[in-house]
C-alpha cells in the first residue's frame, strides 16, 4: 500500500511537468495553429539556466523565475521565426520548430556542455500516512496547481487573455474588431515558453537534464495535450496526470524501462481513436 | 523536341557518368562519405515521395533504415547467404510499414508526425532490448557482402552496390510518380476528400506509398550494414531521420533530382564543417555542434525562403 501511494505521488508530481509542457503546446497550437516541436526545449533550457543561475549564487525563487524567463524569450524567438513570414504554413511552421529544437541542441552544448545536469530542490522529506514523500514533490504539485489557476484566471478575466481566446476561436474576427492577431501568436509563443520553462525548474531536480531530453519531454507534453485534442489547456492537465501515474506505475509494478513504450503506445491509441471518430471533411475545413 | 527535355536528358546522362567515375577517383574517408551519400540519397527518394508527392509527414524514417539494416545483419550473422539478408531488407522494412501503416495512416498532418517520430522511439527501445539483437551493444562481425564467390571487400565496391541500389530506388519513384497511380496520389496530397470522391483509394495508395518509403529505407539500412558490419541501436538516432527530412525540405519535396540534390548538398555542407571542426585548436564538443546547427539552420533557412526547394531555383526557366 506505501509503496503503491509514493508510485502515485512521484507519478502526479511527474504528470504536473507533461501537464505544463503540454499546456504550452495547447496554447500556442490554438491561438496559431502551429503544434511546436522544440516545446520540450524549452523545459531543457529552463532547467540548465537554473543551473547556471544557482551556480552565480542566486537565492532560490529569483533562480527559478531568472530561468523561466530565458525560457519565456526562447518561445518568443520561436515564434518570431515560425510564425513571422506570412508564407509559412501550420505544417512548414512545425518542421521550422522541430529545425529549432536541434538548433537550440548546439546552443545548449556550447553554453553548458554534453553533460546532464541538475540542481538541487526543497530539501527534506515529511511523512504522510506512513509514506515518506519528498518535498520537491510536493512544491511540485503545489506550483503546477498555482500556475493553472493563474492561467484559467488570465484567460477568463483579463483583457489579454480574452484577447488570446478570440484569436483561438475565430482569428479573422478577432482581426475584424482590431486585435493583432500576429503579436498575439508570439505573446503565445512567450506563453508557452515559459510554461515548458516552468516544467523545466521544476522537474530539473527530480531528474537530470541534458540537452537532448527534449524530445521524451515534448513527447510525452504532446501525448498529454492530444487528450483534448490540442484545444484544452485544462484537459492537458488531466491527460498530464494519468500519463505520470501511469509511466510511474508501470515502471513501480513492471519494468523502468518499458515506462516511455507505455506513454507512447497510449498517445497512438488516443490519437488514433479520436481520428477514426472525427470525419475526414471536418479535419480538412477547420 | 523541346529544350527543358533536352536539357533534362544530358544532365540526367552527366550525373549518370559523373556519379559512376567519382568511386574511382575518391580516396579513404571521402569514398565511404560518398556511400554514406548514397544511401541517404535512397532514403531521401522515399521521404521525398512521401512527402511531396502524398502530403504525408514522416519524422520516423530512420526506424525503417534501422529494421533494413537489422533484418540484413540477423541473416547474415546466422549463416544465411547474405544475398538474401539484403534483399530481405527491403521486404521486411516494407512489411514493419504496413503493419505501422494501417493504424498510423488514418492519422494527418501533426498527428502523424508526432506518431511516426513514437514509433522510431519505441522501435529503438524495443530492438535495444531483444537479446537477439545484441540488446545496446548491437550485431558485430556481420560478414562482407558477397554474391556466389564474389566478395564486396573495399568501399569502392560498395560505392557501385550503393549505386545501383539508388538506381533501382530512382527509376522505381519515377515510374510511380508518372503513372496513373501518381497523379492519384498528388490529387490526395491536396485534398483528400477530393481525391475520394473522384475515386481514388485514398488509404490504399497511401499505405503502398508509406510502404515503398519504408521499402527504400529498408534497402539503405541492409546495405549499410554489410558496409559498416555493425549495427546498434545508438547507431540510428531521432537526429538520422531529421537528417532524411533536411535533405528533402532542402532539395525541393516531390521531385527525384530534388532528393538527390538535397542529399548531396547537406551531406557536402556537413563534411566541409566536419572538416573545420576537427581542425587542431578546436574544441572537442565542436563536431556535434557545427553538425546539429548546419542540419537545422539549412532546414529553417530553406522552408522559410526555399519553399520548393532547390531544384526549382536551379531549374531553366
Amino acid at each position: 500500500m506505501s509503496a503503491f501511494l509514493s508510485y502515485l505521488v512521484s507519478g502526479v508530481a511527474v504528470g504536473c511537468g507533461f501537464a505544463l509542457i503540454g499546456s504550452g503546446l495547447v496554447m500556442i497550437h490554438c491561438v496559431t495553429r502551429v503544434v511546436n516541436l522544440s516545446q520540450g526545449m524549452y523545459a531543457v533550457v529552463a532547467g540548465l539556466s537554473a543551473t547556471t543561475l544557482l551556480g552565480w549564487g542566486l537565492p532560490h525563487g529569483i533562480a527559478e523565475l531568472g530561468a523561466v524567463s530565458v525560457a519565456a524569450l526562447a518561445g518568443a524567438l520561436t515564434g518570431l521565426v515560425a510564425t513571422s513570414r506570412r508564407a509559412t504554413t501550420p505544417q512548414s511552421a512545425l518542421i521550422i520548430t522541430f529545425g529549432l529544437a536541434i538548433f537550440a541542441y548546439a546552443v545548449e552544448v556550447v553554453i553548458w556542455g554534453d553533460q546532464p545536469r541538475s540542481f538541487p530542490g526543497l530539501p527534506g522529506a515529511i511523512e504522510i500516512a506512513g509514506v515518506r514523500i519528498q518535498r520537491q514533490y510536493l512544491l511540485v504539485v503545489a506550483a503546477t496547481g498555482i500556475v493553472f489557476l493563474v492561467l484559467d484566471l488570465f484567460l477568463e478575466r483579463t483583457y489579454l487573455g480574452k484577447e488570446l481566446r478570440a484569436c483561438s476561436s475565430n482569428p479573422y474576427a478577432a482581426r475584424v474588431v482590431g486585435i493583432n492577431v500576429k503579436r498575439m501568436g508570439l505573446f503565445a509563443f512567450a506563453l508557452g515558453g515559459a510554461l515548458g520553462g516552468v516544467a523545466g525548474v521544476l522537474l530539473g531536480p527530480l531528474r537530470p537534464i541534458s540537452f537532448d531530453s527534449d524530445v521524451a519531454l515534448v513527447v510525452d507534453g504532446f501525448a498529454a495535450a492530444i487528450l483534448g485534442g490540442l484545444t484544452r489547456p485544462l484537459v492537458a492537465l488531466a491527460g498530464g496526470l494519468l500519463l505520470g501515474i501511469a509511466e510511474s506505475m508501470v515502471a513501480g509494478y513492471a519494468n523502468a524501462s518499458y515506462q516511455t513504450e507505455v506513454a507512447l503506445l497510449l498517445m497512438l491509441a488516443v490519437m488514433v481513436g479520436q481520428g477514426a471518430r472525427r470525419a475526414a471533411v471536418h479535419m480538412e475545413t477547420s | 523536341m523541346n529544350r527543358p527535355r533536352v536539357h533534362r536528358a544530358v544532365t540526367g546522362v552527366a550525373v549518370t557518368i559523373a556519379t559512376l567515375v567519382l568511386p574511382a577517383i575518391l580516396r579513404g574517408s571521402a569514398l565511404s562519405s560518398y556511400v554514406l551519400l548514397e544511401l541517404a540519397a535512397i532514403v531521401t527518394v522515399g521521404v521525398s515521395l512521401l512527402m511531396g508527392c502524398a502530403g504525408q509527414v514522416s519524422l520516423g524514417q530512420g526506424a525503417f533504415y534501422a529494421c533494413g539494416a537489422y533484418a540484413a545483419a540477423l541473416l547474415a550473422t546466422h549463416g544465411c547467404p547474405t544475398v538474401l539478408g539484403l534483399l530481405a531488407a527491403p521486404v521486411v522494412a516494407a512489411l514493419l510499414a504496413v503493419v505501422i501503416g494501417i493504424p498510423l495512416l488514418t492519422l494527418r498532418g501533426h498527428h502523424l508526425a508526432f506518431a511516426t517520430l513514437a514509433m522510431q522511439i519505441i522501435c529503438l527501445s524495443f530492438v535495444g532490448r531483444m537479446p537477439v539483437a545484441g540488446g545496446d551493444i548491437g550485431l558485430q562481425g556481420i560478414p562482407r557482402f558477397a554474391v556466389a564467390s564474389l566478395e564486396l571487400g573495399g568501399d569502392r565496391d560498395y560505392a557501385y552496390l550503393a549505386w545501383g541500389a539508388l538506381a533501382l530506388v530512382v527509376v522505381t519513384t519515377h515510374n510511380v510518380i508518372a503513372s496513373r497511380p501518381g497523379r492519384a496520389l498528388r490529387a490526395l496530397a491536396s485534398s483528400e476528400v477530393a481525391a475520394e470522391s473522384s475515386g481514388v483509394p485514398v488509404g490504399r495508395y497511401k499505405l503502398i506509398v508509406f510502404a515503398l518509403a519504408g521499402a527504400f529505407a529498408g534497402l539503405a539500412g541492409g546495405i549499410y550494414a554489410f558496409f559498416i558490419g555493425y549495427v546498434a541501436p545508438g547507431s540510428f538516432p531521432v537526429l538520422l531521420s531529421f537528417e532524411y527530412v533536411v535533405m528533402a525540405v532542402v532539395g525541393g519535396l516531390g521531385t527525384i533530382s530534388g532528393a538527390l540534390l538535397g542529399a548531396a548538398a547537406v551531406t557536402l555542407v556537413v563534411q566541409v564543417l566536419n572538416q573545420l571542426a576537427t581542425l587542431p585548436g578546436m574544441p572537442s564538443y565542436a563536431p556535434s555542434v557545427l553538425s546539429y546547427a548546419a542540419y537545422s539552420a539549412l532546414l529553417i533557412l530553406a522552408v522559410l525562403f526555399l519553399p520548393e526547394g532547390l531544384t526549382a531555383k536551379l531549374r531553366p526557366k
